[in-house]
């Protein structure tokens, strides 16, 4: 119980650090091994899962840790013992007890970073994830850097939604999944368990018009929409799912869908498509034609490709919600953010981030008022940092439980 | 020729190998529906003006006619929620049937420019095969009622039924979406009693409401022999989703029927003619088989296709497009997201609901519609 309480924060962290940065070597072997198996059961190609395992190493340098924790507890030391806090009483972070961390879909490694910080917390980690093995040889890293993980860190395999779930016994479940699987897990948890449950959402895109006065800097724009929508076959809930452009800029909609499609084929060279299934390819087959038909009526534009690797579809009709289909992005031409919340608000669409192309302060007001939990540039809407607030979450204070005092 | 003469031949000719068929079990050759099949789609491209302009931007047109039925440009199923898609004006139409709500919960129509060829159609192909003992049935219906949903096309299809081929004591147990089961476990008592074998035509959904009820009230049926399970559709949409195997298992085992006298019928109102499984025709041999085929009359045929449009080899999962000649009237291929896979021995239909774990932390469509 609690392996890591006599380690010292700093510790933890430095050899969190350390673990991932020879994973974050593309030829450290136990990842070379692993790669085979990452993509056979993503579906992804080799380069989408590098990309993948870069994005997720390399932000776990011991800076940013420390730097996240500190601005969230107020200081390192507090997980080691009493400290002080500017204007607060003295206090000490405990670690909440065990932390289980159930991930149930195909995301990479997207149980890594809560139990990371759940580590960090001092908290005993129990990962269910999907097998590929990832977590597991992760944390025999982290072992070898600090025995103690050995005990504190272990790694389950999720059997899906016929698993037993056998929660009872941890003080904080961090879940991710559809809404159905967050609460079914949530139903299996004792009374005061902490429940943090991350469940499928979407990303958008917004370009102001003042972002579209020349064709150049709109195809930089298109570009960095393009690695959003195709990084993870736009199945990550910070991947692109639906792009708004104001209308009367320099570039107008129809020329930067056109430019978006120009783009994603260009990102297809870096991020070759992954494995579709046979329902996927049928829907974008479908979704094409449809807006093919729509085109042939007078009504908006496509842009696609015979196999329909991707697909860019221009202005389809308002009551449509988004595909959420492989490289498949429908952009909406709008006058204004309101046409954006109106859509997106119709269609009941819980939006994780918004990439925005633009300086306004109703931009930001629009990123708030559509529930986002995060702005970022085009480009990187797939490179959340570690320091940010996924799901609108603190990282590491619900691992905690603190302990003041007053005297 | 005018309008109302090609319509008129071509529809002679249609409704002359549906007889053919019926009465004779006459197929139609290869030829003999690919030249058919490509003169009703020049009559489409010259009268129904939406489909001409897809498939113009497909660089198909009157002067660039393919040589094959299955180049014909399916339209997406879909499309029907987006324009008239007819030969002639819609308000000519002597039946017209409102196709299932998108997750936008619109809907759109398919005309029928001529009801008697969509009640040979659907008539021959009842006939064929879910009647192939020409058995006199009662009808019990766990479909749309004509009398309050009178664009639903499987309540109309049921309707016709009934009132062709029924004993004359059809009922119907829907009132919009409840479910009257005291009045089915009523009329299949009396049916037991009478010895009255009965045609049981209900949407899969419907079907797993009635088990759930008779499973409450312990209840079990002997029904009469000859008496069959006609189910349709899916789950879509649905927050439950019931394993089809498990379905028949407890339908036959509840209703005291054999597996094959439960039939699987697969349509759309996009289309004029259905298929069915081949369980009644292939009678007893196929009670331990495992997979049911799909079988459709001559006059509709199916491709398993790729995303790119061509047809897939035997035993690839594809989408389905359906090329249908009694679509006379509206667009004779259609396109579809449902899926499929072609073996010597028939067409497999992979079922709407079945999918793939979920993948990525993003929200899905499925997800988004149950929001």
């Amino acid at each position: 119980m609690n392996a890591l309480r006599a380690v010292p924060a700093r510790g933890i962290v430095r050899a969190v650090a350390d673990a991932a940065a020879r994973w974050a070597d593309a030829d450290f072997p136990p990842r070379v091994r692993l790669l085979n198996r990452v993509v056979e059961r993503t579906g992804y190609t080799m380069p989408v899962v590098e990309y993948a395992l870069d994005q997720l190493f390399e932000s776990l340098s011991a800076d940013a840790l420390e730097a996240t924790i500190a601005g969230e507890l107020g200081s390192l030391e507090v997980l080691d013992g009493f400290a002080l806090r500017p204007g607060r009483p003295r206090a000490r972070a405990l670690p909440v007890g065990s932390v289980c961390v159930i991930s149930s879909r195909t995301t990479i490694g997207v149980a890594i970073v809560p139990a990371i910080f759940a580590l960090c917390a001092k908290c005993d980690v129990l990962v269910k994830d999907r097998e590929d093995g990832l977590v597991r040889a992760f944390f025999a890293t982290l072992a070898e850097e600090l025995d103690a993980f050995a005990e504190a860190a272990r790694a389950q395999t999720w059997e899906g939604e016929s698993d037993s779930l056998n929660v009872g016994s941890f003080d904080a479940i961090v879940a991710f999944g559809s809404d159905a699987t967050l609460a079914r897990i949530a139903a299996s948890t004792k009374s005061g368990t902490r429940f943090i449950g991350f469940g499928s959402r979407a990303s958008i895109g917004y370009v102001a018009r003042e972002e579209l006065r020349d064709t150049m800097h709109a195809k930089a724009l298109a570009a960095g929409a393009a690695r959003d929508l195709v990084l993870y076959e736009t199945e990550g809930c910070l991947s692109l799912h639906a792009l708004f452009v104001e209308r009367r800029g320099g570039v107008d909609p129809a020329t930067f869908t056109k430019l978006v499609a120009e783009e994603v084929e260009r990102a297809s060279v870096e991020f070759p498509p992954g494995l579709r299934d046979a329902r996927a390819s049928a829907r974008i087959a479908n979704a094409r034609n449809l807006a093919a038909f729509r085109s042939a009526a007078g009504s908006g534009s496509v842009f696609s490709d015979a196999r329909g690797s991707y697909l860019t579809v221009l202005d389809p009709p308002e009551s449509e919600p988004p595909a959420f289909l492989p490289r498949a992005i429908a952009v909406h031409a709008v006058d204004n953010p309101s046409d954006a919340i109106t859509y997106l608000a119709r269609h009941d669409v819980p939006v994780e981030a918004v990439a925005i192309a633009g300086k306004r302060e109703d931009l930001r007001s629009f990123a708030i008022e559509i529930g986002a939990h995060r702005i970022a540039r085009f480009g990187d809407l797939q490179r959340p940092p570690i320091g940010g607030n996924h799901g609108g979450r603190s990282r590491i204070a619900d691992f905690i439980t603190w302990i003041t005092d007053e005297r | 020729m005018n309008y109302n003469d090609e319509a008129y031949r071509l529809d002679a000719e249609i409704f002359t190998a549906i007889q053919r068929w019926h009465d004779y079990g006459q197929d139609i050759s290869d030829e003999g529906f690919n030249e058919l099949a490509l003169r009703i789609f020049a009559h489409q491209l010259r009268y129904n003006e939406p489909y001409a302009r897809y498939c113009e931007t497909l660089g198909v047109t009157l002067d660039s006619l393919p040589s094959s039925w299955e180049a014909i440009p399916p339209i997406p199923s879909a499309a029907f929620k987006e324009a008239a898609l007819a030969t002639f004006p819609p308000a000519q139409a002597e039946l017209s049937f409102a196709t299932s709500g998108t997750t936008a919960g619109e809907s759109g129509r398919h005309y029928m420019e001529n009801g008697k060829l969509y009640d040979a159609a659907l008539l021959a192909g009842f006939d064929r095969f879910m009647l192939p003992d020409h058995m006199r049935l009662r009808y019990l219906n766990l479909v749309p009622n004509p009398a309050q949903q009178p664009h639903s096309s499987l309540g109309y299809m049921i309707a016709r039924v009934s009132e062709r081929r029924g004993d004359g004591a059809t009922a119907w147990y829907l009132d919009g979406d409840k479910l009257d089961i005291d009045a089915l476990i009523g009329d299949l008592e009396a049916a037991v009693e009478h010895d009255r074998p009965v045609c049981i035509a209900t949407t899969a959904f419907a079907l797993v409401h009635v088990l759930d009820a008779l499973h409450e009230r312990h209840r079990y049926f002997a029904l009469p022999n000859g008496s069959r399970v006609m189910e349709t559709g899916g789950f879509k949409g649905r927050s439950r989703v019931v394993d089809r195997d498990d379905l028949y298992a407890r339908t036959a085992e509840r209703f005291g029927m054999t597996n094959c006298a439960i039939v699987a019928e697969y349509g759309m109102t996009e289309l004029t003619t259905q298929y069915y499984d081949d369980v009644m025709i292939q009678g007893h041999d196929h009670e331990h088989a495992s997979v049911r085929y799909k079988v459709s009359p001559p006059w509709l045929r199916a491709r398993v296709v790729g995303p790119d449009g061509f047809t897939l080899p035997h035993g690839v999962v594809g989408a389905l497009v359906h090329v249908d000649l009694a679509n006379r009237a509206s667009c004779i291929a259609i396109g579809t997201e449902d899926l499929g896979v072609r073996f010597d021995e028939g067409l497999v239909l992979i079922g709407r609901e079945s999918g793939a774990a979920l993948r990525g932390c993003s929200l899905s469509a499925e997800e988004l519609l149950v929001r």
